[in-house]
């Protein structure tokens, strides 16, 4: 494939390369692998080349705020080129396999494999057999330890790094945490004349874990300038129909609240907080940036950031007519917070009880209540939003029968409230996922609930669900594959192999996903679906990641969770001891 | 409130953008450009742009036409285009803007000129262009969602040539539009294609010129309140 530079409208005909012109004039959606958003950069022919990718298909991955981030800072701040590659939809992966076409950058049209460093955010355990997909289209080798000189140095990111070993012998390193103020000395390390240099000199690097060549774990790195650091203020804006379709600003990092089931939760860990000027400014520029008319104040729980309020208020003030949301709303906070918020909104919120009793809602550390629920169904929908998602998990450990049932019992509140304040105009639904129990979580050790109880609760809950209120189910077969990779130890990478040979991919998309190919592949491989040998002893990312959390809060908030003890959120003043904050690393609050 | 025809091309990348995200695209770079569109009444208000005829996706246009309407804050027509051509992105050039007045000038396209490149052995191509020529009819049936439709591809399908190239031979050929439709640029180059045991996948495919009725002079032919780059 030779070099071409997209764009050049009025002379047509010249791009793109012929042989991606015939594949692109066969494929669903070819504006998936065109390039041309508004936005990119363009520094073809610096060096090194940086390929970034998000395993997943383009749509998904062009909102995936992380790779926005690091396109953004390599592209304006290092001499490095920044580029950009997601996963092919099987109509365009076939296409190129029987054309031999390998897969290429959108800003540049050249070959991925050709570049110096392709690093992946990953993000969850269903875009794992992507990854070899991508690997295998671009002509890399699979395996770190087939590469030569000329291959890239492929470099995992991202939460699902929390647990690095079923896609552990795919990648030459992982970086375990926040990237941010180490980008500028992974750069530096591609400058090295060779493979083995540069592979010595990015081990060196904070927060990196080399599979089979380090000797400790990689100790998760937090980005403490991040209050004083802008977000991304010239995003990737696509022209086609993505997920998301407005001006993200990243308000807040991390999360305090100390939900024992929520890997993010305890991965982002301190809180840090943008100064509200600061995320004034940003979302006027950002506006101005992306054309969007709608700005998203991203955050694990935005209602908890303590400049919400004034937020809210200055951007409206600034920008009359632009839609302000807040993606990830606790109850508890949003039901002191949606008064404001909701004023002029129209649409649909999501709130997130989690559990349907109080007693596992305490287990889990959500303490709301019954009245903290009531309160914040009847802000919204006095607050004009036409449709209610409510946002449950089954299968959380000590769960009972009676526990699925109370999600019954408040969806039969909610519809309530509804006839009385929505006046029967609003849709009220139930999204109902199963729990994974994930690493570097107080649930850590404990059972995945399994296909058998998870189907019948599933069942249980349809057949109660009050009439009018839409019920939706994460499938239970693709929980059972995410159980088995997000505890994986050494050896999982097998099942993860073998599953992509045999023709798994896009594995979180109900369409794709293929659960008598993962039982093949794991009959074929020894593994157990759903189940991890973690209850006792050491786990096996410990080996590789070090996320911060002591051992010890993590067994106390285990035992408290047993118990049905709430504990408080440290950002309140009461310090649990998680061990995070040590040296620079502390929380960083507005006030 | 102001009609605008914004004439722009669409290429590179652009190609492979749908209709719709065509017509995104072009609202996107209006407000970048900080060039305020009116909006429709109703609960969900939406800018006020329509893009008259759809462009295949896969091909380029030379000559697109959005209409647009904006509102008196708007700029003037030149500084508009230049904040326009700064705010597109890579595959969408606005390349001149004819100001209408206040009534929505609803385009309607009379024909449309295309060409495009076919891979395959030139001889054969030009054969079926020449049998194309010869016969009296040449009945398609369309097969869509809303059903099946009959249609004689040479009551469309007019101008048609074909110069040989290195490897295949490039087409050209005229799409009139007709009160009863059109046909679509697939149709006449599959037909060619089947019809030359070529493989069907076109090349770029571009739209070179569209004929418009109801349309103000273009920009660049001597109109007082146009502007082009």
């Amino acid at each position: 494939m030779t070099k071409h530079v997209p764009g050049s409208p009025g002379r047509c005909g010249d791009w793109p390369p012929d042989e991606v012109a015939r594949l692109l004039a066969r494929v669903s959606r070819p504006g998936r692998y065109a390039g041309g958003e508004f936005n990119t950069r363009d520094k073809a022919g610096a060096r090194p080349r940086i390929v970034l990718s998000y395993p997943d298909a383009y749509e998904i991955g062009i909102s995936n705020p992380a790779l926005q981030i690091l396109y953004s800072q390599i592209n304006d701040d290092t001499h490095a080129a920044a580029e950009r590659a997601y996963c092919p939809w099987p109509d365009m992966a076939d296409g190129m396999r029987a054309a031999g076409v390998p897969l290429w950058s959108l800003e540049t049209m050249t070959p991925v494999a050709d570049c110096d460093l392709w690093g992946f955010t990953l993000p969850h355990e269903l875009t794992a057999t992507n990854v070899l997909e991508m690997l295998d289209l671009a002509g890399v080798p699979l395996r770190s330890e087939a590469r030569e000189e000329s291959d890239p140095i492929v470099l995992g990111g991202g939460p699902a790094v929390a647990n690095p070993w079923p896609l552990a012998p795919y990648f030459d390193a992982f970086f375990v945490g926040e990237v941010e103020h180490r980008l500028e000395a992974i750069v530096a390390a591609l400058g090295e004349a060779s493979r083995p240099a540069r592979l010595r000199r990015l081990g060196a690097v904070p927060g990196m874990w080399l599979p089979g060549t380090s000797g400790r774990p990689a100790v998760r790195q937090v980005f403490t300038a991040f209050s004083g650091t802008p977000p991304v203020l010239r995003p990737v804006v696509p022209v086609m129909e993505a997920v998301h379709d407005r001006a993200v600003i990243e308000v807040m990092r991390g999360c305090t609240a100390g939900c024992r089931f929520c890997q993010a939760g305890m991965w982002y860990r301190p809180v840090r907080e943008r100064p509200v000027d600061l995320v004034v400014g940003a979302a006027d520029r950002l506006l101005d940036e992306t054309g969007c008319d709608e700005v998203s104040l991203l955050s694990l729980s935005s209602c908890d950031y303590s400049g919400v309020g004034e937020v809210l208020t200055r951007i409206r003030a600034l920008r009359p007519g632009v839609r302000v949301s807040l993606p990830s709303l606790r109850i508890d906070s949003a039901a002191e917070n949606l008064g404001g918020f909701a004023a002029g909104q129209r649409g649909s919120l999501t709130l997130a009880p989690e559990a349907g009793t109080q007693e596992l809602r305490d287990a889990i550390n959500k303490g709301i209540d019954e009245e903290q629920f009531e309160e914040a169904v009847r802000a919204t929908f006095m607050g004009g939003f036409t449709g209610l998602k409510l946002y449950y998990m089954i299968g959380l450990p000590g769960e009972t029968d009676d526990d699925v049932l109370g999600i019954v019992r408040m969806a039969a509140t909610a519809a309530r409230l509804a006839r009385e304040i929505g006046r029967g105009r609003v849709r009220l639904s139930l999204a109902v996922s199963s729990y994974v129990p994930k690493a570097h979580t107080p649930f850590e050790r404990e059972p995945f609930a399994g296909e058998a109880t998870l189907t019948r609760r599933q069942r249980l809950l349809r057949d109660a669900t009050p009439r009018g209120v839409r019920v939706s189910f994460h499938g239970v077969a693709a929980s059972v594959v995410e159980a088995t990779l997000a505890r994986g130890g050494p050896g999982s990478d097998r099942l993860v192999e073998e599953a992509w040979r045999r023709g798994a991919r896009f594995d979180g998309w109900t369409e794709h996903f293929r659960p008598d190919v993962w039982r093949a592949a794991a009959e074929a491989t020894g593994a157990v679906l759903g189940e991890a040998d973690v209850s006792d002893g050491t786990l096996p990312w410990e080996s590789a990641v070090a996320s911060g959390l002591t051992a010890a809060f993590l067994a106390d908030e285990r035992a408290r969770g047993l118990r049905g003890e709430l504990s408080p959120d440290c950002r309140d003043g009461s310090c649990l001891a998680c061990g995070v904050c040590v040296g620079d690393v502390e929380m960083d609050l507005l006030r | 409130m102001t009609w605008w025809l914004l004439t722009f091309t669409r290429g590179g990348s652009g190609r492979y953008l749908s209709h719709l995200d065509t017509a995104r695209a072009v609202q996107r770079t209006f407000a970048r450009a900080g060039i305020p569109v009116a909006l429709s009444q109703g609960m969900r208000p939406k800018p006020r742009i329509s893009l008259p005829l759809p462009l295949p996706v896969g091909a380029a246009g030379l000559r697109e036409i959005a209409a647009v309407e904006v509102v008196p804050e708007a700029p003037a027509a030149a500084a508009a285009l230049r904040a326009l051509r700064a705010a597109a992105p890579p595959g969408v050039e606005p390349t001149g803007i004819t100001v209408v007045g206040e009534q929505h000038p609803r385009p309607q396209p009379m024909s449309a000129e295309y060409v495009c490149e076919l891979g395959g052995d030139a001889g054969s191509i030009v054969s079926a262009v020449e049998r194309y020529v010869a016969e009296e009819e040449v009945i398609h049936e369309r097969v869509s969602p809303k059903g099946r439709r009959r249609l004689d591809l040479k009551d469309y399908v007019v101008e048609v040539s074909a110069e040989p190239l290195d490897d295949g031979a490039r087409l050209g050929f005229t799409v009139v539009h007709r009160a009863d439709g059109a046909a679509r640029p697939q149709e006449y180059v599959d037909l060619i294609a089947r019809w030359a045991e070529v493989e069907p996948a076109m090349c770029g495919l571009e739209r070179r010129h569209i004929t418009w009725q109801g349309v103000p002079p273009a920009p660049g032919a001597g109109a007082g309140r146009s502007v082009s780059s």
